[in-house]
């Protein structure tokens, strides 16, 4: 009989707390202007992949990053503005960076609901010959 | 007595159902792992068989899902997966208890005389 649901569900809790750490990092980048000579903040995405054999459950796998090209916008009174006018902010769209945050946050709840009801169960074999 | 068909069967079941929470357990943690597809468990029908059969010991078997894939890539559902990981925490306390209706009459039978 094996009792590793809590930690099968704590892989999936690990998952998802990455992935809103990688989120808020992207959210609150989402203005972080650099100079048309250097390279925009790049978007951090997290990959996930199914674990096996001795290690169930779900692991990050690495990251995958957004663009370094970013889009330009012309500011000339940017202090980071080039001749032209243009500065580089990151090409990080706010809406599916919230859509992210609100299903890792999901994600993460659903597992921890998984720990709270393996630990029912795990109290229920303790009282076994009681 | 302890290999009694009850027994056997009760056995049975409740390896059965802790495997099914580990891999409810699995499933829930890959529910945004692209390209993963949903784990089951089964047992009862080979259980309800051996019984008849006067058996009972009856191990379990792990399935995948054949649903199809959601848009995230993963076919997990999340309202079946916690409907069956509740499901199987009432049948497991429900096992658990009959095991212990088991394992009281065992001591009743021994204090008689």
């Amino acid at each position: 009989m094996t009792f590793d649901a809590i930690g099968i569900a704590g892989t999936g809790l690990t998952v998802h707390r990455k992935w809103l750490d990688a989120v808020a990092d992207n959210l609150s980048n989402v203005s972080t202007v650099t100079s048309t000579d250097d390279a925009a903040f790049r978007a951090r995405y997290v990959t996930v992949a199914e674990g096996g054999g001795d290690t169930p459950g779900a692991f990050v796998a690495g990251a995958a990053w957004g663009s370094e090209e970013g889009r330009l916008t012309y500011e000339p009174d940017h202090p980071l503005a080039d001749q032209d006018g243009y500065v580089r902010y990151p090409d990080i769209d706010m809406s599916e960076q919230m859509g992210s945050l609100i299903l890792a946050q999901r994600g993460y709840q659903a597992n921890a609901a998984v720990v709270d009801r393996a630990k029912t169960a795990y109290e229920a074999a303790l009282q076994i010959g009681k | 007595m302890f290999d009694s068909v009850t027994s056997l069967a009760l056995q049975s079941a409740l390896d059965g159902l802790s495997a099914r929470q580990r891999v409810i357990a699995e499933n829930i943690a890959n529910i945004n792992t692209p390209g993963y597809t949903a784990k089951r468990v089964q047992f009862e029908q080979a259980l309800a068989s051996s019984v008849a059969s006067g058996e009972g010991r009856v191990a379990f078997t792990v399935a995948r899902s054949l649903e199809p894939t959601q848009l995230n890539g993963s076919n997990v559902n999340l309202d079946t997966e916690t409907l069956s990981n509740i499901d199987t925490v009432l049948r497991y306390q429900f096992a658990t208890q009959a095991v212990g209706g088991e394992a009281s009459s065992l001591r009743t039978a021994m204090r008689t005389s």
